[in-house]
């Protein structure tokens, strides 16, 4: 339990520095990780998204209008609130998780227990200005960045290959969309994205720079806790924000009580 | 070279002046047995003979400017005990350490980690910097394109080296520390680094290079 509270403490501090020392993003090399960690979080990433996205939003059309013989209103609707509330962000923080989270958490381990870090110092960097902040910031906005992707792909390409693969008028699918779609969804799902990459970030960032050990089995121990932890925190993070935005949690299994 | 001197530990009125020409003194906590250490400024220096605990001591000391406890600590002229942390800092940036390895980063090839201090601390400076390195690796005698675009791991230990020192030269510091200075090298490689003090000379007259020794058994 000591343990839990150590690192909680540990993410809010590192977190709490991120916040004072936004302004070192405006050094040259705090700006080049920066655009290093966007391409690599974000541009590299969309490539493995489009079949992906495609196909899922393909599915809960067909799903919808097929399986329970709705009308194509409701198969947009139900589309809309499922990629554009919680597949979309939860799609591209999971990917996140997987390429960068990982990465992040390994590359830092290993710096620690190479001496790279314990280098920064000697240079008088703060390890947090140059390895910390750049990432957060990078993780943070490729996130929202992939979950917008995410949603054009699904949504734009689901209602194309609807229209092609069952009994749905591309016109109609998108007259329901433009109808039915919400700017307070789409900005819902953005600030959603920030916060699951900030947290993912945060919690990847800190088991690196913390890993459990000095010898090189510390590495894949440090990348589970920050796996594990960061997909549990967005997991949470999910289900509050949907509760306190929307009353309900869980696709509606959870309501509040007005 | 280990000085010990008296007169600083008997003397407290002689103190100051006799700081005033000390690059770096060090007296470990008593219960930690010989390793004093007391340089004067300007010149080189060795330090020979220090064990993995007593160098480990003596660079976290000057490195981060913390003592332990019952340490003592001079750094060009200043005892460190008696500074508040702005003084500190100050005090710091006159101090550069070349590890042993060069303390290069793996994920940046040698130019991104020369110029990477100074991105930080003087960004100002990396617009006519790119001149500067090829002058001073020119003047080791390496070949500034072939070195410079290598990741660490490409790089032999006298390359990783040189990378890392020309690194402090750029930032001009009134004290080098340079860990196991030969060390890793072959013959022809050592050679080299018969360069690296008349370079530092040049660029900073009065400033002091000290060379940190192990003892053979450690």
């Amino acid at each position: 339990m000591i343990g839990v509270y150590r690192e909680f403490e540990g993410c809010m501090r590192l977190m709490g520095h991120v916040l004072r020392r936004l302004r070192v993003l405006a050094l040259p090399p705090v700006t080049e990780a920066l655009t290093r960690q966007i391409y690599f979080t974000g541009a590299s990433a969309t490539a493995g998204m489009v079949l992906r996205g495609a196909f899922l939003g393909t599915l809960i059309i067909a799903y919808v209008i097929d399986v329970l013989e709705a009308n194509s209103a409701l198969a947009v609707k139900i589309l809309l609130w499922v990629v554009l509330r919680e597949i979309g962000p939860l799609m591209a923080a999971v990917l996140v998780i997987q390429r960068s989270g990982t990465a992040i958490a390994t590359e830092l381990a290993l710096m620690q227990i190479s001496g790279e870090v314990a280098s920064l110092r000697r240079m008088r960097i703060d390890p947090r200005d140059y390895l910390v902040v750049p990432r957060v910031v990078g993780v943070a906005l490729s996130t929202a960045g992939l979950t917008f992707y995410v949603q054009v792909i699904a949504v734009g390409g689901g209602m194309l290959l609807s229209a092609l693969t069952i009994d749905a008028s591309l016109g109609q699918l998108a007259d329901d969309f433009f109808v039915l779609a919400s700017p307070v969804d789409f900005a819902y799902s953005m600030i959603k994205s920030l916060l699951f990459g900030v947290a993912i970030a945060v919690i990847c960032c800190y088991h690196g720079l913390h890993p459990p050990g000095v010898s090189i089995n510390a590495v894949p121990k440090a990348a589970i806790n920050a796996v594990t932890q960061s997909t549990l925190l967005v997991m949470l993070l999910n289900v509050v924000f949907a509760y306190l935005v929307f009353g309900q949690a869980f696709f509606g299994l959870v309501t509040a009580k007005v | 070279m280990s000085h010990a001197d008296p007169a600083a530990r008997s003397d407290p009125a002689s103190r100051h002046s006799i700081h005033a020409q000390v690059a770096l003194g060090y007296e470990p906590p008593t219960d930690r047995g010989d390793g004093r250490i007391w340089i004067p400024m300007g010149g080189s220096h060795r330090v020979t003979g220090l064990s993995e605990t007593q160098k480990a001591s003596l660079l976290s000391a000057v490195l981060d400017l913390k003592p332990e406890p019952g340490a003592k600590l001079v750094l060009l002229g200043l005892e460190v005990g008696g500074l508040d942390s702005a003084e500190r800092a100050t005090l710091r940036a006159r101090v550069a350490f070349l590890a042993a390895g060069g303390g290069l980063l793996s994920n940046l090839n040698a130019w991104e980690n020369i110029v990477l201090p100074l991105g930080f601390h003087t960004p100002e400076r990396l617009r006519g910097v790119v001149g500067e390195v090829n002058a001073l690796l020119k003047g080791f005698g390496t070949d500034p394109h072939g070195l410079l675009a290598k990741l660490p791991e490409r790089m032999s230990a006298y390359e990783k080296k040189l990378a890392g020192y020309v690194r402090i030269l750029l930032e001009n510091p009134e004290l080098v520390l340079v860990e196991d200075f030969r060390g890793g090298l072959d013959a022809a490689e050592r050679g080299g680094t018969a360069g690296f003090f008349p370079a530092y000379q040049a660029r900073c007259p009065g400033g002091t290079f000290v060379q940190l020794e192990g003892s053979p058994e450690s």
